[in-house]
């Protein structure tokens, strides 16, 4: 049987080659993945490694709260702790040197005046340790800072704008931007660059200036005597410590930032791998609709191997061992080329403005055991359902004209394409209502699968309508298209049912993108009255120097600045975001629109505001007391003053810009709103230019900040459309498979319309239109489910700011052009393969 | 020819039980109005190492006979025995069973495997009952078939009359008690047909062999050792010792 299975499998290569491309490209997918996140696990933890390898301790304030969002980066929240410990602890026996560090933000400006931009990675400022052992920072070229005017620079800002040692660079800083000396260039541990970010570093009482903690350290970097015993020196400095201040070794400080940065690699891994099991997801449906076809066209043959003695079993292991061989083989080739694929993913998010630090590529075992199984097991699972019919085929099938029990199957199929359709709508109603990722996803599988079951049902008349205009312009070709198309419509309906898939997903997110844009818009205008918005450049992350809006408010024609801050606080015991705005003419620059209490003048009195989702969800009103943790100032209580509604700037905490300044140490402005004088005129250019200065800072009106906004949804979205593109090309390679599968299985039909005088031309035609009829079909379920399922997931995500749902039906039917186009170019080699069928050949073949 | 090794060793006493027998065998398609049948109470015993034929017009039920005889359809009513076994009592694996240890096949359309060698196709039962074959067996009937230079050729690479043959090797190679053959020269040119033919015959007397053949032709029926005639879904008469001439008249008579 083994024989019969390699045997059938070698004769069908370019079955074989088609149907394995799916997986495939799946895999690739999983294997590029791994490769990359491993690599850049790898890379990372060298580097700290490396880094922290020659400081014994660390001393620093101990966490407040750890800030484990998927944005925050799981860094803990520390205090600066008093630079007086350091006497003590020099004094400790066995320490032979401490040395205090501060950091801060500290922005390069190129020579062209523009800020450096680093694609979202920090622009660090560090006080420089002239202690070649204990620094991070390692001199390459030049001097160590030692003047209030000198800096040094990281190699790869220096090489990427020119920067040599001796000139000048100006630096943007929370304070107001200053000019230094390029004294040295240093490299970061053994890379000359930290995964895009910019280091400035400045000599201790520099940097503690320049940072506002004058007297005052982050940590302070201990090396021990040589032989002593370090675990004793630990207890000798704690024991010096002040409460609130722990010391650990240098050891767990680099297990910590690795953790860190592993963890923002989990989700980043996490998220491609979600694209990465669509793709594969799809190439299942693909691999099922290939195995139905092929065991229907072989119906003969494995009738005869039972006539001949083989075992139910032994059939059905045969199609399982002819889909283990091709998953295999597959997985092994996509594995080869995820590690192609890394260095492509790397240049496609590159491409989107994330720079990675590189290494060498890291090829783990568990990246080999996963593709392999997971390819390997899509592929077998997949053929299950058309083994089993396989082993339903009786052996006089061998002998007579046989045809499946299509009526009766059809009945349970409905029945249990039904159920799982309803079981997969309830399990994402309830996972988009808890909300629980895993199970809005299982629900999404379920219901592709459900309809996936339906779609033959429907698949007769809706080929017939979508055929009838292709029948009325083709004539004859487009009939016979069309009626091909018809004949079986659970092919029909199995086979475009993975472009099904693949335009849910995309017009899911086309919904969903336009329905956060479209909120993102009204909700700047409902959050917003001023008439600029400054923000950083970039990402907007960085924030931007304390002193802007000071600077604004000089501007002839502003009437009102407004500084926003953002941070994290505990709120009731959860970590949460607080903002902060200046009470003072308030109405100027923000729309607070109350439910309960007092807005600006409780804002004035150190009181709390919250959104009234909080409101409902916490069950509390104007008037409640509640528990809050500061990382600077500690636990404490707050009134709530007021209960507003929902905001899309201010998000669902506010407080005065006063009460934020005494709980937070030297916050950056996340923004600054300016309110021009009624009657004023076109200021733009008046305020650009009085912010001269300050070149990582953008000044937008409204209407400007609200389409940057709408760029960076899109910008997203064009990512995740890049994404499901690999799930799309699957669809599409399955279409062409079975076009081609259809082809030689009408090799005789073919010949006998050809004999009858059809022209080469029109079996083209005829084999395009079956294929846009098969295009239109999958397009349009798909599209139908995901604009459910977008609008689902936009209706579900209300409270949290998308109030709009917007349903882009031009973009919708576009897709479905695309789609129509997408199948016509799937068709053209298997039609161009029809077309030249020897006529005689054709007719003779049985 | 010599045959001297695999000769049959002694004609067998009446007393055995028939190689294959039909009771009351009743074979209806469709329902109600649309109802055919095919098989309309047949009762019918093949004897072992005999060459029976089974002749009657289109429609006469005589491969349906044939299909429940070997266990390939199920029979509506009635009971088909191979050897004394009831096959309406087995189950698909007791079946899958049967055809591979005691039924041999050979088809009107050949039916060969076709991604496999003519080798292949030969010892593909053995392979996958994950029996040895007899090597000894395999090459004496290879040689009597002639088809020795043919062994690595897929069928598409062979003439009708070589891929007969490779079926009929396929169907002896596990020496089953019974040969159940539909038509086997129903796609054979007249010489390729009595080359079959005669080889038939010759492994009936000569390895005695039981087969039962379905046919519509008088002369093929004619190298058979008794002709059973079929009409409407029952047996109208049988012949021993035909000949071409004598199954001719027979049919003429039916057909009057």
């Amino acid at each position: 049987m083994w024989k019969v299975t390699v045997k059938g499998l070698l004769a069908h290569k370019l079955r074989l080659v088609l149907t394995g491309i799916a997986i495939v490209l799946g895999v690739t997918f999983i294997s590029g993945t791994f490769v990359l996140t491993d690599t850049l696990h790898n890379t990372f933890t060298t580097l700290f490694g490396h880094i922290y390898q020659n400081i014994d301790f660390e001393i620093r304030g101990k966490a407040a709260f750890t800030n484990n969002s998927p944005g925050g980066g799981g860094g803990a929240v520390r205090k600066p702790i008093p630079a007086s410990i350091i006497t003590e602890v020099r004094h400790v026996p066995g320490v032979s040197y401490a040395e205090g560090t501060v950091s801060g933000y500290a922005q390069f400006v190129a020579p062209d005046g523009k800020a450096v931009s680093t694609g979202g990675a920090p622009t660090l400022g560090l006080s420089f340790d002239p202690n070649s052992q204990l620094s991070s920072l390692h001199l390459a070229r030049g001097r160590a800072p030692t003047t209030a005017n000198q800096v040094v620079m990281d190699e790869g800002t220096a090489r990427k704008y020119h920067f040599s040692v001796g000139e000048h660079v100006r630096i943007l800083l929370a304070g107001p931007p200053q000019t230094f000396t390029v004294s040295g260039l240093v490299r970061f541990g053994t890379a000359d660059n930290l995964a895009g970010a910019t280091i400035a570093a400045f000599d201790l009482p520099t940097a503690q200036r320049l940072f506002d903690e004058t007297g005052r350290f982050d940590a302070i970097d201990v090396l021990a005597k040589p032989g002593v015993d370090k675990a004793t020196v630990q207890h000798a400095i704690a024991a010096a410590l002040p409460s609130g201040v722990e010391v650990v070794t240098g050891q767990t400080v680099a297990n910590e930032q690795t953790n860190q940065i592993n963890q923002a690699l989990g989700f980043f891994s996490t998220a491609l791998l979600v694209f990465a099991f669509i793709s594969l997801f799809v190439g299942g449906f693909t691999i099922f609709n290939t195995f139905s076809i092929t065991v229907g066209q072989r119906t003969r043959e494995l009738a005869l191997l039972r006539i001949v003695g083989a075992s139910r079993r032994q059939v059905f292991r045969s199609v399982l061992v002819e889909a283990a061989i091709l998953g295999f083989v597959a997985s092994v080739l996509g594995l080869g080329l995820g590690v192609l694929a890394a260095l492509g993913l790397e240049a496609l998010l590159k491409g989107f403005g994330i720079t990675l630090p590189s290494g060498s590529l890291v090829f783990e075992a568990r990246t080999v055991i996963a593709a392999i199984v997971v390819g390997l097991g899509v592929t077998v699972v997949s053929a299950v359902s058309p083994a089993r019919r396989a082993v339903r085929i009786p052996p006089v099938a061998a002998l007579v004209d046989y045809r499946g029990e299509e009526g009766e199957s059809s009945r349970r199929r409905i029945a249990i394409g039904t159920i799982i359709s309803v079981l997969g709508i309830a399990a994402l109603a309830l996972g988009l209502t808890k909300p629980a990722i895993q199970l809005v996803g299982l629900g999404a599988i379920a219901i592709f699968i459900g309809i996936g079951m339906l779609a033959p049902t429907v698949a007769r008349p809706m080929a017939s309508a979508l055929g009838r205009p292709l029948a009325r312009v083709f004539r004859i070709s487009g009939k016979l298209g069309r009626e091909n198309s018809m004949r079986s419509p659970r092919r029909t309906a199995q086979t475009s049912s993975a472009l099904m898939v693949g335009l849910a997903l995309v017009s899911t997110i086309t919904v969903f993108g336009a329905s956060l844009s479209k909120s993102a818009t009204s909700s700047v205008d409902n959050a917003v009255s001023a008439a600029y918005i400054v923000t950083a450049t970039g990402n907007g992350q960085g924030g931007f120097s304390n002193s802007v809006a000071t600077e604004a408010s000089r501007v002839p024609g502003v009437a009102t600045t407004s500084t926003v801050y953002s941070d994290e606080f505990e709120f009731r015991h959860d970590l949460a975001t607080v903002t902060a705005v200046s009470p003072h003419h308030l109405a100027d620059t923000v729309i607070l629109r109350m439910d309960a209490g007092r807005g600006a003048q409780a804002l004035a009195e150190q009181e709390l505001l919250i959104d009234t989702t909080t409101a409902h969800k916490d069950h509390l009103a104007v008037g409640s007391v509640v528990p809050v943790r500061f990382a600077e100032t500690g636990s404490s209580t707050m009134q709530i003053g007021g209960i507003f509604k929902p905001n899309a700037l201010l998000g669902s905490f506010l407080v005065g810009d006063g009460f934020f300044l005494s709980h937070f140490n030297e916050p950056l402005p996340v923004a600054v709103l300016l309110s021009t004088t009624s009657g004023s005129p076109n200021i733009t250019t008046a305020v650009k230019a009085g912010l001269k200065a300050y070149p990582n800072i953008q000044v937008q009106t409204r209407a400007q900040f609200e389409k940057a906004q709408q760029a960076q949804v899109n910008q997203l979205l064009g990512l995740v459309y890049a994404l499901l593109a690999l799930a799309v090309i699957i669809a599409l390679i399955g279409i062409v498979n079975t076009l081609m599968l259809s082809v030689f299985e009408r090799t005789h039909e073919i010949g006998l319309l050809r004999a009858v005088g059809m022209k080469r031309r029109q079996v083209r035609a005829m084999i395009r239109s079956e294929a846009v009829i098969l295009s239109l079909f999958g397009a349009i379920i798909g599209i139908v489910i995901g604009t459910a399922l977008g609008t689902a997931f936009a209706a579900s995500l209300k409270q949290q700011g998308i109030t709009d749902i917007v349903i882009p039906y031009g973009s919708l039917v576009i897709f479905l052009v695309i789609a129509a186009l997408l199948g016509l170019g799937a068709a053209s080699w298997p039609a161009r393969r029809a077309a030249r069928l020897d006529v005689l050949a054709a007719i003779a073949a049985d | 020819m010599t045959i001297t090794d695999h000769a049959s060793t002694a004609v067998p006493p009446s007393s055995e039980p028939p190689a294959a027998r039909a009771v009351d065998l009743v074979k209806i398609y469709g329902k109600d109005d649309a109802a055919v049948h095919a098989l309309a109470g047949v009762n019918v015993e093949f004897r072992h190492g005999q060459f029976t034929a089974v002749m009657g017009p289109s429609g006469s039920g005589k491969s349906t006979l044939m299909h429940c005889m070997a266990g390939l359809d199920t029979p509506t009513s009635g009971h088909a025995y191979v050897g004394d076994q009831d096959i309406g009592m087995l189950d698909d694996s007791g079946l899958t069973q049967m055809r591979r240890d005691r039924v041999g096949f050979v088809f009107q359309s050949f039916n060969l495997v076709p991604t496999l060698t003519a080798r292949e196709n030969i010892t593909l039962p053995s392979d996958l009952a994950g029996k040895k074959i007899d090597q000894g067996w395999f090459d004496y009937l290879v040689a009597q078939l002639g088809i020795g230079d043919r062994l690595s050729h897929r069928p598409i690479e062979m003439s009708g009359g070589q891929q007969q043959r490779a079926a009929c090797a396929r169907a002896l190679i596990g020496r089953p008690d019974l040969i159940f053959a539909d038509e086997p020269t129903g796609n054979l040119d007249s010489n390729s047909s009595s080359e079959m033919l005669g080889f038939l015959r010759r492994s009936v007397k000569e390895f005695n062999q039981s087969i039962v053949m379905v046919t519509h032709d008088p002369r093929g029926a004619a190298h058979a050792d008794r002709v059973v005639f079929l009409a409407d879904g029952t047996v109208v008469g049988e012949l021993t010792s035909p000949t071409a001439d004598s199954v001719l008249e027979h049919m003429k008579q039916l057909g009057s």
